[in-house]
């Protein structure tokens, strides 16, 4: 199965890739960096702010396109916050498997944002 | 006899007890005088940033510029350019897309991280009994401060912050922050100058 169809980096285990994020909401501005992770059939994927400080730590299983969220840091960790990260990180990830790098969440005008970082 | 032998032993834990009391006071006191002679500070920094997770790692690499008593420029220009200006209650974020000018008071995320970046490098946070309970010992060259957070707003941040200070100089050298999650960061300082004169361009907000 093809997962990240602009990559090959996630199609084989172990595979692994940085991306520039951002999430931009109507009172508010997140960017940070987001790393993905292939481990067998889950993507595990984490996203932290510039300084290194933890926003979400997560699993996405493409065969059923659901997110799990492992750690959500204590500021955003809500359960009204949690159903919208699952749901919106879960298109995310299904755009990406579809070659695109923006989700934009129309309802609560949420915009996410991941754009490929120099591996290093 | 029995009786003797316990009371020498009560005896030397004491007076032992009392000396690593006495030393760890010289230090704090060491620490405290050099952070308050220091009125400016600049390094280049190298981050390095621990996915537990993921079970990876990330580093990352800029300069810092520090002027007393609240003035703070972070500048990350390796492998992405991201500048933080902290000037007095108003922050700056710069990345390639946008410019943002936050007020502290009104973010407790941007106000937690300012404060923490800050009295970190410099080594305050060490005396701020009010948000850290310390303990210190001594490493070889090195003396470890390690900081558990107090105050909830520092808890749901860290679990623990480790501040590597060089006994030469009593200055940062090495500052650890542990996250709730397992992640750690660990930000090293280098090529570290201080009491030199840094341009207020630095820490201008616009």
């Amino acid at each position: 199965m093809q997962l990240f169809a602009q990559s090959t980096f996630l199609e084989t285990e172990g595979g692994r890739i940085r991306y520039a994020a951002s999430i931009e909401m109507p009172k508010a501005y997140l960017s940070g960096i987001c790393v993905l992770l292939r481990e067998g059939n889950v993507v595990r994927g984490s996203l932290f702010n510039e300084f290194g400080v933890t926003a979400l730590d997560f699993t996405y299983h493409p065969e059923n396109q659901k997110v799990k969220l492992h750690h959500v840091i204590s500021m955003m960790d809500k359960w009204y916050i949690r159903r919208v990260l699952r749901k919106d990180l879960a298109q995310l990830m299904l755009r990406l498997q579809q070659g695109e790098t923006t989700y934009h969440n129309e309802r609560r005008h949420i915009t996410y944002q991941l754009k490929v970082m120099d591996n290093g | 006899m029995k009786r003797l032998l316990i009371l020498l032993f009560v005896l030397v834990s004491v007076h032992l007890s009392l000396m690593a009391q006495q030393n760890e006071a010289q230090i704090r006191q060491a620490i405290t005088q050099a952070a308050s002679t220091m009125k400016t500070m600049q390094c280049d920094f190298t981050q390095t940033k621990h996915l537990k997770m993921l079970n990876d790692k990330m580093t990352s690499k800029g300069r810092m510029y520090y002027q007393q008593t609240n003035r703070l420029r972070w500048e990350y220009t390796s492998p992405y350019s991201y500048t933080f200006i902290l000037n007095d209650d108003k922050v700056l974020l710069k990345n390639a897309q946008r410019n943002d000018v936050i007020d502290v008071n009104k973010n407790k995320l941007f106000r937690e991280i300012a404060r923490i970046m800050m009295n970190s490098v410099v080594g305050t946070s060490l005396t701020d009994d009010k948000s850290f309970k310390s303990t210190i010992a001594t490493n070889g060259s090195e003396w470890t401060a390690s900081l558990l957070p107090q105050r909830k707003d520092l808890k749901q941040l860290f679990q623990k912050i480790i501040l590597h200070f060089n006994r030469t100089n009593a200055m940062v050298k090495q500052v650890e922050l542990i996250e709730r999650n397992g992640d750690k960061t660990v930000i090293e300082l280098n090529n570290i100058r201080t009491n030199e004169k840094i341009s207020a361009d630095m820490f201008t907000i616009r």
